[in-house]
C-alpha cells in the first residue's frame, strides 16, 4: 500500500507552535507518512544555521509572559527541544524539508548551507503547490 | 490475552519509555519495533496516558497484533507481537 502524504506549510517562527508542529510531525511519521514541509516568512528564520541551539532567539505566538513556565515544563516533561522532533521524524519516515526561497532570502539566507543540515533543499512555491495537490492531509501552521 | 497470560510473557525486547511524555514513546516503539523479527514480542513501558491508547492502536494500524496491556505501579506495560 502506497504511504499516506501529508503536506505542511510552515510559517510559525515561534518557539510554541515550532514544537507542536514538531509532535504532529514525528506522529505522521511514526504512521509511515510521506511528509513535505515547506517553510515559509516567520519560519525560514527558525531554520538558519545555528538556531537550533538558540531557542532564547526564538519568540511565543502566544503568551508570550508564560514563556520560562512553557519551556520550563516541557524540560520537566522531557520533551525533546522542537528541532529535535523534525530530526527524528526524518530518521523514522520519508520526511523532506524545504525552505521557500523568498523566505529565505529576509532572513539573509540564499543557499542551502544557511540553513541547518536538516534541510533538504530550498524551493519556489510551485513545487509547494504541487506537493499539496498530491497530499491526503494539509496543514498550515 | 489475559492478564494472567501477559504477566507471564517474556518480550523479546522491551522498551522503557517511561521518562517521556506523548509523543515519546510512540516514536520509541515505531524506532525499536524494526529491530524485531516477524513474530517477536515487545513490550513498551510507558506513564503517559495518551500513549495507553495510541500505542496499541498504532500497532493494530501497522499490521502488528496488539496483546493487551497490563498496569503497574504509575505505568503501563503494552505488549505487541511483530506481523
Amino acid at each position: 500500500m502506497e504511504n499516506k502524504k501529508m503536506s505542511i506549510g510552515l510559517f510559525t517562527g515561534s518557539i510554541d507552535k515550532l514544537t507542536a508542529a514538531g509532535v504532529l510531525i514525528s506522529g505522521a511519521a511514526a504512521d509511515d507518512m510521506d511528509i513535505d514541509i515547506f517553510v515559509l516568512l516567520q519560519g525560514a528564520r527558525a531554520f538558519l544555521k545555528g538556531m537550533g541551539d538558540k531557542p532564547e532567539k526564538l519568540g511565543m505566538a502566544e503568551n508570550a509572559d508564560l514563556r520560562e513556565e512553557f519551556l520550563g515544563s516541557l524540560k520537566e516533561l522531557n520533551v525533546m527541544p522542537w528541532m529535535e522532533f523534525f530530526r527524528v521524524s526524518k530518521e523514522l519516515a520519508n520526511v523532506k524539508i524545504y525552505i521557500c526561497s523568498l523566505a529565505g532570502k529576509v532572513w539573509g539566507g540564499e543557499k542551502l548551507e544557511d540553513f541547518e543540515d536538516l534541510v533538504d533543499d530550498i524551493t519556489g512555491i510551485g513545487e509547494c503547490i504541487t506537493s499539496m495537490q498530491e497530499s491526503d492531509i494539509h496543514l498550515f501552521i | 490475552m489475559d492478564q494472567e497470560e501477559l504477566k507471564n510473557l517474556t518480550a523479546d525486547k522491551t522498551v522503557d519509555a517511561r521518562g517521556t511524555a506523548c509523543p515519546g514513546p510512540l516514536l520509541a516503539a515505531k524506532k525499536a519495533i524494526g529491530d524485531l523479527g516477524s513474530g517477536e514480542i515487545m513490550e513498551v513501558l510507558s506513564a503517559d496516558e495518551g500513549t495507553r491508547r495510541d500505542v496499541p492502536k498504532w500497532a493494530q494500524k501497522k499490521g502488528h497484533e496488539y496483546l493487551g496491556t497490563l498496569e503497574d505501579s504509575g505505568y503501563f506495560r503494552i505488549f505487541m507481537k511483530k506481523g
